[in-house]
């Protein structure tokens, strides 16, 4: 078992699911990145007081909720220069930042229902306080509804975060070298070893133990705001 | 009067999308025109010219490529792309006066990823089948193979001499020609991505058998891989009565790389450069020396 561990196969193969891994979490950090303040943005044009930029908003999150991320991805990278609009710079980089794209906006439209339902669900009572208090708007929205929003969104965007740590996978259609397809790569070959199904599997390990690390931390968030219960 | 409001306000609404849309198309088209208005002007004929001049323009040949010994692959240690399609690959690329970049693709897109100039050809040991030529500019054939079918050795006897799959569950890779070869000898098809799931699907029992390249099947089955049990017999392209298939490249539709290539792939033949590197990967008998 040990020699198993120590073999050269053993380590050629760790070697190319680190790299796929590496790819894989600056897909899974850029889209959080992105998606985070971008989907507040979202969610504020799905409630905006003017009728056609709300319905708008609503039209793109239903759009881009209501179709797999696997398509939005296959769309976003070939279209462009199926069309002639743009080209994607060429190699790994430019796959990498398409990919970015297609999740960055995807995940966004999610976070947005989110965050509009915890501001929502925050009682009117606190804003008319704010109100009485002599705050503007923007001092009721950032020292009142805010913080108490956040406190509510945690668990929901958790379980968004956990979901993202796996569907980072889907990146590979457009042949961008993540994780699985690094383990994928040795059953028809790579670096001289061709054949083998087990580093497909073992990928499951670098997935488990980052989203045990993701769930402890954002379950230590939780316990942060609990002062405001 | 207030559902009117409302009716009225959902028409501006998607009266502003369209319109939003429409100004996104006419001045993207007009920044293309701008950038392209010297090599891209209308017709067939004078956009393929563009082609080569893109590629040497851009100063790199994006070859889209899977890993497929001895056609495209890295030996253990190295980070090189070598095989047979890989160097001469690098071979045509020189004499263009441009630098090769290998790019992975997956399989299934290889035409959108030629059409959204993701890149410039597809040169992995692509049987020229109908739907191939039919949707890419492809090259005069170089090498030649044949399908054959990969089976459980236990279950060998079962296999060895059919002319018939009927009532067999066959693994194939979708659009390849294993597949038609496939169907055409009455198997029932469970299309899978790639080769690789294909031998996969043996393996694990969920179908009797697979049908792929015999150029692939003698490299990833046997001792020293995880399909030590697999064995392979069987032309299909005799059992069909077809001729071998044939390994061309592919480029964009009306592409003037075609040519380039025809020319420099004559040329290579002509000064034993083809068969040296043939030799090399030990695929002497299956190129094709005109």
């Amino acid at each position: 078992m040990i020699e198993f561990f120590t073999s050269s196969t053993f380590q050629t193969v760790l070697s190319a699911l680190n790299s796929g891994f590496l790819k894989t979490l600056q897909l899974f950090f850029i889209t959080l990145i992105g998606a985070l303040p971008l989907g507040l943005v979202i969610s504020f044009g799905s409630m905006s007081r003017i009728p056609p930029l709300r319905w708008l908003t609503r039209l793109v999150v239903w759009v881009i909720r209501g179709t797999p991320l696997v398509l939005q991805i296959i769309a976003l990278f070939y279209v462009p220069g199926m069309k002639e609009w743009f080209t994607w710079p060429s190699g790994e980089n430019g796959r990498m930042l398409a990919v970015c794209v297609a999740f960055i906006i995807n995940y966004a439209c999610y976070f947005s229902e989110i965050y509009r339902g915890g501001i929502q669900g925050v009682p009117k009572g606190q804003q008319e306080a704010g109100q009485v208090l002599g705050m503007t708007k923007a001092q009721i929205f950032r020292h009142i509804t805010l913080l108490q929003m956040i406190k509510r969104i945690v668990p929901p965007i958790s379980n968004e975060i956990i979901t993202l740590v796996k569907d980072t996978s889907l990146a590979r259609v457009i042949a961008l070298q993540e994780v699985i397809w690094m383990g994928e790569s040795f059953m028809k070959g790579n670096s001289g070893i061709s054949g083998l199904v087990w580093p497909l599997f073992f990928t499951a390990v670098y997935y488990l133990a980052f989203s045990g690390i993701v769930t402890v931390l954002l379950g230590k968030l939780e316990k942060k705001l609990d002062f405001f219960q | 009067m207030k559902n009117m409001k409302k009716l009225w306000a959902l028409l501006l609404a998607l009266a502003m999308t369209f319109s939003l849309a429409a100004c996104g198309g006419t001045s993207d088209e007009e920044t293309t025109t701008d950038d392209q208005t010297a090599e891209d002007t209308s017709g067939e004929d004078t956009a393929a010219e563009s082609d080569l001049a893109y590629v040497q323009d851009k100063g790199t040949l994006v070859v889209g490529i899977t890993y497929f010994a001895p056609m495209d692959y890295k030996e253990e240690g190295s980070d090189e792309w070598i095989g047979f399609d890989a160097d001469l690959a690098k071979l045509f690329a020189e004499s263009l006066g441009v630098s090769v970049e290998f790019q992975e693709i997956t399989w299934d897109y290889k035409v959108e990823e030629l059409d959204s100039r993701a890149i410039d050809c597809v040169w992995n040991g692509m049987t020229l089948t109908e739907d191939v030529v039919a949707a890419m500019g492809t090259s005069n054939p170089y090498c030649t193979n044949y399908q054959t079918l990969v089976y459980s050795a236990d279950r060998a006897a079962e296999f060895e001499g059919l002319t018939s799959l009927e009532g067999l569950n066959i693994a194939v890779e979708s659009g390849s020609a294993g597949e038609d070869a496939a169907e055409a000898l009455g198997a029932a098809t469970v299309p899978v991505q790639a080769q690789a799931n294909a031998l996969m699907e043996v393996a694990a029992g969920t179908s009797d058998a697979a049908v792929i390249d015999v150029l692939m099947a003698a490299e990833m089955t046997g001792e020293g891989t995880s399909y030590a049990d697999l064995v392979y017999s069987l032309n299909l392209n005799e059992a069909q009565d077809l001729p071998s298939e044939e390994y061309g490249v592919g480029f964009r539709q009306g592409s003037d790389l075609v040519d380039a290539f025809n020319t420099f792939l004559a040329e290579k033949v002509a000064d034993g450069t083809v068969l040296k590197v043939a030799t090399t990967y030990g695929l002497q008998d299956a190129v094709i020396l005109e």
